[in-house]
């Protein structure tokens, strides 16, 4: 998941919110210890918000949990949180400052871009980063010397496996000949999804007639549809956020482009349809989780529960699952320290996480047999329809 | 495909209009470049956004109230902000950045107090789409045109006719002779200022419409502000012909060369512009242009 921030806009003041979530409340009387830390860089303002927000309820909801079973080592939890900003200037600064909170792991940044901007200043201080959503290949691998990096990890599946089923799903389900493409060109997320998208098209004997670029920020592609238009693609692939793809869907249908609409897991927030209204009608995306998968039901409704509110998948999933890798690779390497609990990370089998059981590829730092599940926008009942589910290679 | 890329450049540099007037507005008779403006469309977008769906007003009402709203806000924000420097007679670059952290204030306050996620109109306009000559043309753009330079030339009129209209040009060619004259300054800073404020609110609107309504949607006046200056800053007509020129060009460039190039031509015409024509195309001449 990427949303690039806005790189140059210094001038915009820095709202550093720091939210210090102290999780003592349930389980303070019953640890002398001293709590543990573990960082959480995330974006509670900024376009990504929704789903950081979402992310650090999760996590505090599962902190006390925790901390209820006896927290890690005998120690409580505490959950040390800076707002990101989706920034990847503000993510290198927020990872500076956890390095020197004494946090023994980082949970995110959820955005690719941000992810890779983190990732170096962890390493360094040998701090293990499990990041959310960033499914981009280099996150976890060093993309100068192709080597993984020892101390980056993730729940999720990458972008070249997300980007082949796109591809499989607009040829072999839609039966198309033809596709367009409009992403992001400041974003590694939108960047890299669309050649991977196009790989595994063309490979299967399709072919990509358009492949058109914005900038960040931009909020008119009608230049770019003009001509998308007149190649009358089958399927219009848009590896972009929410916002994005409801703009680009807004206008291609104003102009006239009827091909179908395919997206990437950023489409999967409710606003999507409140924003695109009947122009992402029927529209698919690959996604994460779906919030009818069987295997989440009692997170959904505990979080329901709790926040009165939807949980924004997949976030929330994600965030978890990183912290139930942190507790559990403490408890196998029975240590805190850095480069101990990396190797545990690294070498994790068979755990049971929210989204499932969770086994790590050591060699790769990416989970193993990770499913990807497309999703179809119906606007009339304002969801996402469950189509069907992609098993991992 | 040439009349639909000049249709649809047409459209976007229209809203580029609007936005550029309230820039010129501000800069003929103050002299300083109010880069708060984009904040003031921000929340004339949110004005109008409660109205459509907390009050479920019509698109005319929206409009009007959100008129109404950000013209009182740019007003305040005037007496708050900038109305202190100027009688210490501050140079006009004190006030640009000013400007600026009325702009981050404002952002940051939306961020904190209603918070980050985009929001979208009630559809106004059903999604129609008018065919004009083989190119394709959504209503709601036809409407937001049709309005755009209905304003700015009602604003035309209202500063050559009527004699509020006659002062602020007096204020425009000389504030200090004006004020002898027996006008009160102060009172015409605020209508302009309220003008300027009435044009972002029309403009938020606008934009809320068509591309959603967030804290930090205000940054489109960069380009705005660009168009302003290729017209000349300070002048109307200037503000309207540089946004259309920029809109119709960007439309160009994206369409035939290159969407990623885009930028690097826009910018390239405004430098080569300013070297050849300093105060652009119809601006008058000023020694001082921040």
């Amino acid at each position: 998941m990427e949303k690039m921030g806005k790189m140059g806009k210094m001038k915009r003041s820095i709202i550093v919110c720091v939210a210090v979530i102290l999780a003592f409340g349930l389980a303070g009387a019953a640890f002398s210890a001293e709590a543990i830390k573990i960082g959480h860089t995330v974006s509670l303002t900024g376009g990504a918000s929704m789903w950081g927000q979402s992310e650090a309820n999760a996590l505090d909801m599962l902190v006390k949990k925790i901390n209820a079973e006896g927290g890690i080592l005998d120690r409580p939890v505490v959950i040390v949180r800076y707002d990101n900003r989706n920034d990847a200037i503000e993510s290198v600064n927020v990872a500076r400052r956890l390095a020197g909170d004494k946090i023994i792991a980082v949970i995110g940044p959820a955005q690719s871009g941000n992810a890779i901007a983190t990732a170096p200043v962890l390493e360094r201080a040998e701090i293990p980063m499990i990041v959310t959503t960033a499914t981009n290949p280099y996150v976890t691998r060093d993309q100068k010397t192709e080597k993984v990096r020892p101390y980056a990890f993730r729940p999720c599946f990458i972008d070249p496996f997300q980007g082949t089923v796109a591809a499989r799903f607009a040829v072999d389900r839609l039966n198309a000949k033809k596709a367009a493409i409009l992403y992001d060109v400041g974003s590694d997320y939108g960047q890299w999804l669309s050649k991977y998208f196009e790989d595994a098209f063309v490979a299967r004997g399709g072919e990509v007639v358009a492949k058109e670029a914005f900038r960040s920020e931009e909020l008119d592609y009608r230049a770019q549809l003009g001509k998308i238009k007149e190649l009358a693609p089958d399927v219009f692939f848009i590896p972009t956020s929410q916002k994005e793809a409801a703009l680009a869907a807004r206008q291609a249908r104003d102009l006239g482009i009827t091909a179908v609409l395919l997206g990437t897991d950023n489409w999967g927030s409710p606003d999507l349809i409140d924003l695109g209204g009947d122009a992402v009608d029927g529209a698919y995306f690959v996604n994460l989780a779906d919030l009818d998968d069987p295997d989440i039901q009692s997170f959904v409704s505990e979080y329901r529960e709790t926040f009165g509110a939807e949980p924004v998948l997949p976030n929330p999933i994600m965030a978890q699952d990183a912290l139930i890798m942190i507790v559990e690779a403490a408890k196998a390497a029975q240590s805190i320290e850095g480069p101990k609990l990396a190797e545990a990370l690294a070498n994790l089998k068979d755990i049971e996480v929210t989204s499932g059981i969770l086994t790590m590829d050591p060699a790769e730092h990416n989970p193993l047999n990770k499913p990807a599940v497309i999703q179809k926008v119906d606007v009339a009942k304002k969801t996402f329809v469950f189509v069907e589910k992609y098993q991992g290679e | 495909m040439f009349l639909q890329t000049l249709v649809t450049g047409l459209s976007i540099g229209g809203i580029y209009s609007l936005m550029a007037v309230g820039y010129s507005l501000i800069f003929s008779i103050l002299s300083f470049s109010n880069f708060a403006h984009g904040a003031v469309i921000m929340l004339g977008a949110y004005i109008g956004l409660a109205l459509a769906t907390q009050l479920h007003w019509g698109l005319g009402l929206v409009v009007s109230g959100s008129v109404v709203g950000a013209g009182l806000l740019s007003v305040f924000n005037e007496r708050v902000a900038y109305s202190v420097l100027r009688r210490r007679r501050a140079p006009s670059l004190f006030l640009m950045i000013s400007a600026m952290g009325c702009s981050v204030f404002l952002e940051n306050m939306v961020y904190a107090t209603i918070g980050s996620r985009f929001y979208a109109f009630p559809e106004f306009f059903k999604r129609e789409v008018v065919g004009v000559w083989g190119s394709s043309l959504s209503l709601l753009d036809v409407f937001a045109f049709t309005v755009s330079i209905g304003a700015i030339f009602a604003l035309h009129l209202f500063i050559t006719q009527t004699k509020t209209g006659i002062a602020i040009r007096a204020g425009v060619s000389d504030m200090t002779m004006c004020s002898l004259m027996g006008v009160n300054t102060d009172r015409l800073i605020s209508v302009v200022f309220f003008l300027a404020g009435a044009f972002a609110g029309v403009a938020g609107v606008f934009l809320g419409i068509k591309y959603f309504v967030y804290p930090t949607m205000g940054w489109v006046t960069n380009k705005a502000y660009i168009a302003a200056v290729i017209g000349g800053l300070g002048s109307l007509p200037g503000a309207l012909i540089g946004g259309l020129i920029l809109g119709v060009l960007e439309t160009l460039v994206s369409t035939y060369l290159s969407s990623v190039l885009r930028d690097v031509f826009s910018f390239t015409m405004l430098i080569a512009l300013l070297i050849w024509l300093p105060n652009g195309l119809m601006g008058r001449d000023t020694e001082e242009k921040v």
